[in-house]
C-alpha cells in the first residue's frame, strides 16, 4: 500500500493533438510548484500521482497543488494492489470506525471481474464487518469511500475531492506584461490571465521620491503572494517621475492622469517586446475611475498596437475585492502607501477626453525622449 | 549620512554597547537563577534601575520598572489608573497615550483632551478646567515629540493635585528623559521613559512610580520578575545599555543642551524663510526643530534629502502612515502646512557644521522641488 496525492487535471482533456503539449507544461508547473519537497510525480492515464512524500510534508504539498492553474481536483489516498484484500486494507484506513457512509466505486479497467455495484457492496460490507457501529448510507453518507479501479493492476482508494483552482496550465497560452500598482485590482487581473495560461512578467511604476520605497516592497509583496500561483521570477520598475514633472509642468491638468497613462502603456509595450510578451494586462474596470471611461481606454490603446487585456473589465470593485481576498492579495493591497497615480493626482481629472486634445497637449513634450529615459531606469527585483 | 532624527530613534552608542556586550555573550543567564551568574544578571538590572531612577528621582520616593518600550510604559500606567469616572489628557500626546485614552472609552472610562496652542503645548487653564472631583487620571506630555515644546509637567500636577488630590499624574517622558534637566516631584506619579532615544536598543522603557501610589497593576502576568509588576525574563542585555547609555547622556546633559540649541538656531538662521515656516517654539526642547515647507509634501522632500545625504523626519515617525500629524492638526495649522512638515531632531554628536550641512540641503531640496 502506497500514500499517494491523486491529481486530476482539468480542461486539458478537451485538447486534441497537441494535449501532450498541455500535460508536458502542466507536468513541469506541477513539479516546480513541489520543489524542495521530497516526492515522485508519475503520470497515469488522466491523472498525476503524488508519491513517495514524507508525511509531514503531505498538508504543504497539498496547499501547493492547490494554486496550480489546470488542476481540477486532488485527493489524498491510497494506491494498492486491486485484490479485494488490498482494496479493504486502504477502505479501513481511509473510512472511519462509526457513522453512516456508502462506497463509490469508478472503474477505468472494464475487464475488472467485479462491477462497480458488485464492489461497492462487497466492500461496504467487509467495513461493516471490521466495524460494527458503522451504518450505510447511500443518499447523504458522513463519509465516502471512493475505489478507482485503474488499468494497470492497481485502485486508488480515497475519501474526498479536494478543489483544485482550475484553468489552463501558465505558459500554455504565451506571457503577458502585467502593469501592477499596489492596489487591488491589478493582481487580480494579473491572475486571471495566468488562469487562462499566460506566463505573467511584473511591471510596476513609481515616482520616487513622491513615492517611497515601501510602497514599491509592497508590489513585491504583491508579486510574491501572486506567483504562488503564477510563477515569474521578478517585479521590473521603472521610475516615471520626469514624466510626471513634466506633464504637471507643461500640460492641462485634467490630463495628468490620461496622459501619464499613455507613458505608461508605451514603456511597457516596449517591455514586453523585449521580454517576448505579447500583450499588456491591466486592471482597469470600466468606470471605475476617471481614467478607466471607454474614452480613457481609446486614449491609452491609441499609443500602442499590442493587444491590452483587461480581464476585470466588466467586474464590479466588490466582486474584484472577492477575489482578491481569495487570491490573499486583499491586505497587501490595501496598506496605505500611494501609488504614482495619486501623486499628482488633479483636482478635476477628465473623464471623457478628446484624442485630439491629449494629443494637442502630449505634443508639447519630447515624448521620445522621456520614454527612453523611463526605460532606462528600468530595475529588476527578485521575488524569491 | 547627516542623521537629524533623533526624536525616531538615535544610533546605539558604541561605548555602551561595548561595555553592556559582557552581558550578551558571558553573562547571558537569567538574573532569576539563583547561582552566581544569575546574581551577577541581576546585580546589573539592580545597578540599572538604581541609577536611572537617581538621574530624575529620589530614589526613596520613587521606584522603577523596566519595561519593554516606552509605549507599553504609557499603557500599564493608563489602564491602571484609570478605571472609573473621567481621564484628562491633551490633544498633544504620542499615539502611546492618545489611543489608549481612545480605548478607555470602551472600558466605560470617559476620555476627556485639552486643546494646544499653536507651539503644541497644552493649554493649561483649559486642561485644568477639565478636571474635576470624578477625574482619576491626568496625562500631560513632558516634551512633545512632533514640536519639541515643553510642558511645566510639575506645575501643571501641582494644580491639578490642588483641584483634585485623589487624581493620578503620569507624564510621558520619552523625549525629556537624558535631554533636558528635571525632577520628579511628589505630585508626580507616574513617568514613562525609553531606551532608544538615548542611544540605547529599541526594546527597553521604564516606568516610573511614586512609591505612594500603590494601585499600579500588571500589564503581563507570569514569573513575577520587576516586584510582579512586569512578568518575563529581563531584557538584561538591554537594560545594560540602557545604564551606560545613560551614564554617557547624563554626564554631559547641560553642556549637550546648551551646544545643541546653538545648532538647533543654526539650522533655524539658514533656512530660508520664504520656503519655511517654524513650528516649534522658541523656548522648546533644543532636540527638536519642527518646520513646515508650505505647499510642498514633507514626505517627498525627506526622500529627496536621504538622497542627498541627511536624514529627518516628518512628524512622528510611529505615524507616518497617516497623512497628517493629529498633534499639529490640533494646533491649528491648514493642510497646507500639515503636508510639508519636517522634524528636525538632534542628538550629542551632531555638530554645528551637521546644522549647516543639513539647512543648505533642505533650501535646495524646497527648491528643486518640482510636484505638489
Amino acid at each position: 500500500m502506497e500514500k499517494v496525492i491523486i491529481v486530476r487535471y482539468a480542461e486539458i482533456h478537451l485538447k486534441g493533438k497537441n494535449r501532450g503539449y498541455f500535460e508536458h507544461i502542466f507536468c513541469v508547473n506541477l513539479e516546480k510548484a513541489l520543489k524542495g519537497l521530497r516526492h515522485e510525480l508519475r503520470r497515469t492515464s488522466g491523472r498525476y500521482l503524488v508519491a513517495a512524500f514524507d508525511e509531514a510534508d503531505a498538508e504543504e504539498i497539498c496547499t501547493r497543488i492547490s494554486r496550480v492553474f489546470g488542476v481540477h481536483s486532488y485527493s489524498k489516498g491510497y494506491r494498492v494492489p486491486n485484490d479485494l484484500d488490498g482494496i479493504l486494507e486502504a477502505a479501513l484506513r481511509i473510512c472511519p470506525a462509526s457513522g453512516t457512509f456508502k462506497v463509490d466505486t469508478h472503474r477505468a479497467d472494464k475487464r475488472y471481474p467485479m462491477t462497480s455495484p458488485q464492489l461497492n457492496a462487497e466492500i461496504g460490507a467487509r467495513l461493516l464487518d471490521a466495524h460494527p457501529s458503522l451504518r450505510v448510507d447511500v443518499h447523504t453518507p458522513e463519509h465516502v469511500v471512493y475505489l478507482d479501479i485503474r488499468e494497470d493492476g492497481t485502485a486508488l482508494v480515497f475519501g474526498s475531492f479536494e478543489e483544485g483552482v482550475g484553468g489552463m496550465p501558465v505558459g500554455t497560452s504565451s506571457k503577458g506584461v502585467l502593469l501592477i500598482s499596489g492596489g487591488i485590482d491589478s493582481p487580480v487581473a494579473g491572475y486571471m490571465m495566468a488562469k487562462r495560461g499566460m506566463e505573467v512578467e511584473y511591471l510596476h511604476f513609481h515616482s520616487y521620491p513622491y513615492t517611497n520605497e515601501q510602497a514599491r516592497d509592497k508590489v513585491i509583496e504583491l508579486a510574491r503572494i501572486l506567483s504562488r500561483y503564477t510563477g515569474g521570477e521578478f517585479v521590473s520598475t521603472v521610475k516615471v517621475t520626469h514624466i510626471q514633472e513634466e506633464i504637471h509642468k507643461k500640460c492641462a491638468a485634467e490630463l495628468n492622469v490620461t496622459l501619464l497613462r499613455r507613458f505608461m502603456f508605451r514603456i511597457a509595450e516596449c517591455v514586453a517586446r523585449k521580454k517576448g510578451a505579447k500583450c499588456l494586462i491591466t486592471g482597469e474596470s470600466l468606470g471605475q475611475v476617471a481614467s478607466q471611461t471607454i474614452e480613457g481606454i481609446t486614449s491609452s490603446n491609441a499609443v500602442v498596437t499590442l493587444p491590452v487585456l483587461r480581464p476585470l473589465i466588466g467586474f464590479d470593485k466588490e466582486e474584484i475585492i472577492l477575489r482578491a481576498k481569495k487570491i490573499g492579495t486583499f491586505e497587501t493591497s490595501v496598506l496605505p502607501y500611494e501609488d504614482c497615480c495619486t501623486v499628482f493626482l488633479p483636482e478635476f481629472p477628465a473623464i471623457k477626453p478628446k484624442l485630439s486634445f491629449i494629443e494637442e497637449e502630449e505634443a508639447k513634450l519630447d515624448v521620445d525622449a522621456l520614454v527612453q529615459e523611463a526605460l532606462d531606469s528600468l530595475e529588476r527585483f527578485p521575488l524569491h | 549620512m547627516i542623521y537629524l532624527d533623533n526624536a525616531a530613534t538615535t544610533r546605539p552608542s558604541d561605548g555602551a554597547l561595548t561595555r553592556a556586550k559582557y552581558f550578551l555573550t558571558d553573562c547571558y543567564y537569567n538574573p532569576s537563577a539563583l547561582y552566581h551568574g544569575g546574581a551577577e544578571a541581576a546585580r546589573l538590572i539592580s545597578e540599572a534601575r538604581g541609577f536611572l531612577l537617581g538621574q530624575i528621582a529620589d530614589p526613596a520616593l520613587f521606584s522603577l520598572v523596566f519595561t519593554s518600550c516606552g509605549s507599553e510604559a504609557d499603557n500599564q500606567a493608563i489602564f491602571s489608573a484609570a478605571r472609573r469616572g473621567n481621564a484628562v489628557t491633551t490633544l498633544g500626546e504620542h499615539s502611546a497615550v492618545f489611543e489608549s485614552y481612545k480605548e478607555l472609552k470602551n472600558r466605560g472610562v470617559e476620555p476627556r483632551f485639552a486643546p494646544l496652542h499653536a507651539d503644541g503645548s497644552v493649554d493649561v487653564d483649559a486642561l485644568l478646567a477639565l478636571v474635576d472631583e470624578k477625574t482619576t487620571l491626568v496625562s500631560v506630555i513632558h516634551v512633545s515629540n512632533e514640536t519639541g515644546a515643553i510642558n511645566d509637567i510639575a506645575e501643571i500636577a501641582r494644580r491639578v493635585k490642588e483641584k483634585n488630590p485623589r487624581t493620578v499624574f503620569l507624564s510621558d517622558g520619552v523625549q525629556a528623559f537624558g535631554k533636558i534637566p528635571f525632577r520628579m516631584t511628589k505630585d508626580i506619579d507616574l513617568y514613562a521613559v525609553s531606551a532608544h532615544k538615548i542611544g540605547a536598543l529599541k526594546g527597553t522603557g521604564a516606568l516610573i512610580r511614586r512609591k505612594g501610589y500603590t494601585a499600579l497593576t500588571p500589564y503581563i502576568h507570569g514569573g513575577g520578575q520587576e516586584n510582579g509588576l512586569r512578568s518575563g525574563t529581563e531584557n538584561v542585555f538591554g537594560i545594560a545599555c540602557f545604564l551606560y547609555a545613560a551614564q554617557e547622556k547624563f554626564a554631559t546633559l547641560s553642556e549637550d543642551a546648551k551646544r545643541l540649541e546653538t545648532c538647533k538656531e543654526r539650522l533655524w538662521a539658514l533656512l530660508d524663510k520664504d520656503l519655511f515656516m517654524r513650528i516649534s517654539p522658541a523656548s522648546g526642547s533644543p532636540y527638536i526643530l519642527t518646520v513646515s515647507s508650505q505647499g510642498r509634501r514633507g514626505e517627498t522632500l525627506q526622500r529627496m534629502l536621504w538622497d542627498m545625504g541627511v536624514a529627518v523626519g516628518t512628524g512622528s515617525a510611529c505615524n507616518s502612515k497617516k497623512p497628517h500629524s493629529r498633534v499639529l492638526e490640533a494646533c491649528g495649522y491648514p493642510a497646507s502646512v500639515l503636508d510639508g512638515v519636517l522634524r528636525i531632531s538632534f542628538c550629542p554628536s551632531n555638530t554645528v557644521e551637521d546644522a549647516e550641512a543639513a539647512a543648505k540641503a533642505m533650501n535646495e531640496a524646497a527648491r528643486a522641488f518640482g510636484g505638489v
